[in-house]
């Protein structure tokens, strides 16, 4: 029973956290229709932006998520401007969208290959909090407490963004109806930037904390982070980023679950359940999102 | 009706591919008038107010509103500008409330207060104003797309074909509500395949064929018309 309610409460909490590893693939989705298929080495460069801001600098890895954001707008920006516009006015955006950041993603893993190595690389336990904190009697890391605190603020900001906000009111109404937004007067193009920045600042985020609720962090990661994070988002439900949130969710529990009682079966997790999403309930746990892709 | 036209277009041509939409398409439309746009299928309607309200750019020529080049405007600057449209596919934000998608409209379209309940009314979704946009009907939608238009406070209005479907009574309360917003000023640009309908509220109809203009004018004489007729029947 102790098992049981580790793997739960370790799950949800996992979950929590993979929610914004995925969350910034499912906003760019939403409002662009395009896949970033270099989602996950968006998410590994965030855990080298910490890995750099401790050994380098020698700061406490928090600093990476400013780190991030920077990175997010620098980045993000020109990649937009650069590359989405053609995209859409593409035949095919989604599937023109497919091979150009499957390129991205090769060319960000070769970079950071040649920079750092194909070698595993680890943040100090210590620097967010040496000890363990307890619920229900179950024990987990102060690291795990600390990503999910971030994850639960950035989720609840983005939150507040849609709802609260003008340029959030506006990215609401792109994800309803690109066409019907630009017929309202919406500066789509602008509003879409923003979003992609938004994006791409949140998988460096939660990159950051990568290395402590996985272990460690290489160049090679980024693949796996964009199959699981593709795999949350339709759990959940493609182009609602909120809807990610059940999407990690149910990622985490299973997938603790599975490490706990299966553990050598873990990592089938998040495809078994794409399978069984896309054949149950292809829209996603959520129900109502368009799918095109 | 002013002497100045509200929007002229020069001789716009437009081409998708090996195909001419548009050949040397040339009219103008004043505030407060009500134009029809007729054709046979693929004669360059929707192409035409597509290019008007931005959302394909003229390969050639120019369209002008209010005296200003518009033909390079992205749609949503067009829109600031006071020309709106509705679709002949009506296209709701689905997700959001049937307030909300008038009030993105009126938030975003920067053209001064709006009245909210005023443009439910007019166009019949007052009692639907809370519910989902996408649980309306197909017809009740196409009124949702009309009021979001409306909502923008334009100076043109760009309808396409908003008549497909609807009962006569329905009919009846387009032609009412279309007729008090040219008198209000409005211009109104209507395409559509009803022709009875045309004739209520137009004084003037354009018709093209293959993208060309083949008549300007009443739509009672525009069944004389040999090229026309042609036109609609071949020949």
């Amino acid at each position: 029973m102790a098992l049981l309610e580790y793997a739960i409460i370790g799950g949800i909490l996992y979950g929590i956290f993979f929610s914004l590893v995925a969350i910034g693939l499912n906003l760019i989705f939403g409002v662009m229709r395009i896949i970033n298929l270099a989602h996950g080495q968006f998410v590994m460069l965030g855990g080298f932006g910490a890995y750099l801001v401790t050994s380098s600098l020698g700061l406490n890895p928090i600093f990476g998520v400013p780190l991030a954001v920077l990175g997010g707008i620098a980045i993000g920006y020109p990649l937009y401007y650069g590359v989405v516009p053609r995209l859409q006015r593409s035949r095919d955006p989604e599937m023109l969208s497919f091979i150009l950041f499957f390129g991205v993603a090769q060319m960000i893993e070769a970079v950071m290959t040649l920079l750092f190595g194909v070698d595993e690389r680890s943040l100090p336990g210590e620097a967010l909090g040496s000890g363990n904190f307890g619920v229900l009697g179950q024990q987990f890391p102060d690291s795990w407490w600390v990503a999910v605190a971030v994850s639960l603020l950035c989720i609840g900001g983005l939150w507040l963004y849609f709802s609260r906000t003008r340029l959030g009111y506006a990215t609401r109404a792109i994800i309803a109806n690109r066409e019907e937004a630009l017929a309202t007067g919406i500066n789509v193009n602008r509003v879409s930037a923003i979003a992609f920045i938004i994006g791409l600042s949140l998988a460096g985020i939660a990159g950051v904390f990568v290395p402590y609720l996985v272990g460690s962090i290489s160049p090679s990661d980024g693949s796996d982070l964009t199959t699981t994070s593709f795999a949350i988002i339709i759990i959940g439900s493609l182009g609602n980023p909120l809807g990610t949130v059940v999407g990690g969710l149910v990622f985490g529990v299973g997938t603790m679950l599975m490490q706990t009682f299966y553990p050598s079966w873990s990592n089938l997790v998040p495809y078994v359940l794409l399978v069984l999403i896309v054949l149950v309930r292809p829209s996603g746990l959520l129900g109502k999102a368009v799918r095109n892709a | 009706m002013s002497s100045e036209p509200l929007l002229r277009l020069e001789n716009v041509g437009k081409r998708f591919g090996g195909l001419t939409v548009l050949d040397q398409l040339s009219f103008s439309v004043h505030g407060g008038e009500i134009v029809g746009l007729v054709g046979p299928n693929g004669s360059g309607k929707t192409t035409t107010i597509n290019v008007i309200s931005g959302v394909h750019q003229a390969d050639v020529g120019r369209v002008i509103f209010e005296g200003h080049e518009i033909q390079r405007l992205p749609s949503f600057r067009i829109a600031h500008r006071g020309i709106n449209r509705s679709f002949q596919v009506p296209k709701c934000f689905r997700e959001m409330s049937v307030r909300e998608n008038v009030e993105v409209a009126a938030t975003f379209a920067n053209r001064g207060e709006v009245e909210i309940d005023g443009i439910l009314e007019q166009v019949g979704l007052t009692s639907q104003a809370d519910i989902q946009a996408g649980s309306l009907t197909v017809n009740q939608q196409k009124m949702l797309d009309l009021g979001r238009a409306l909502a923008t406070n334009p100076r043109i209005l760009l309808v396409d074909e908003i008549g497909a479907g609807l009962n006569p009574a329905e009919l009846g309360g387009i032609a009412s509500l279309l007729t008090s917003l040219a008198a209000r000023g409005i211009a109104l640009i209507v395409v559509e395949h009803l022709l009875d309908f045309l004739n209520r509220i137009t004084n003037r109809v354009i018709v093209l064929g293959a993208g060309r203009l083949l008549f300007e004018g009443p739509l009672k004489e525009a069944s004389q018309d040999p090229e026309v007729v042609a036109a609609f029947i071949g020949g």
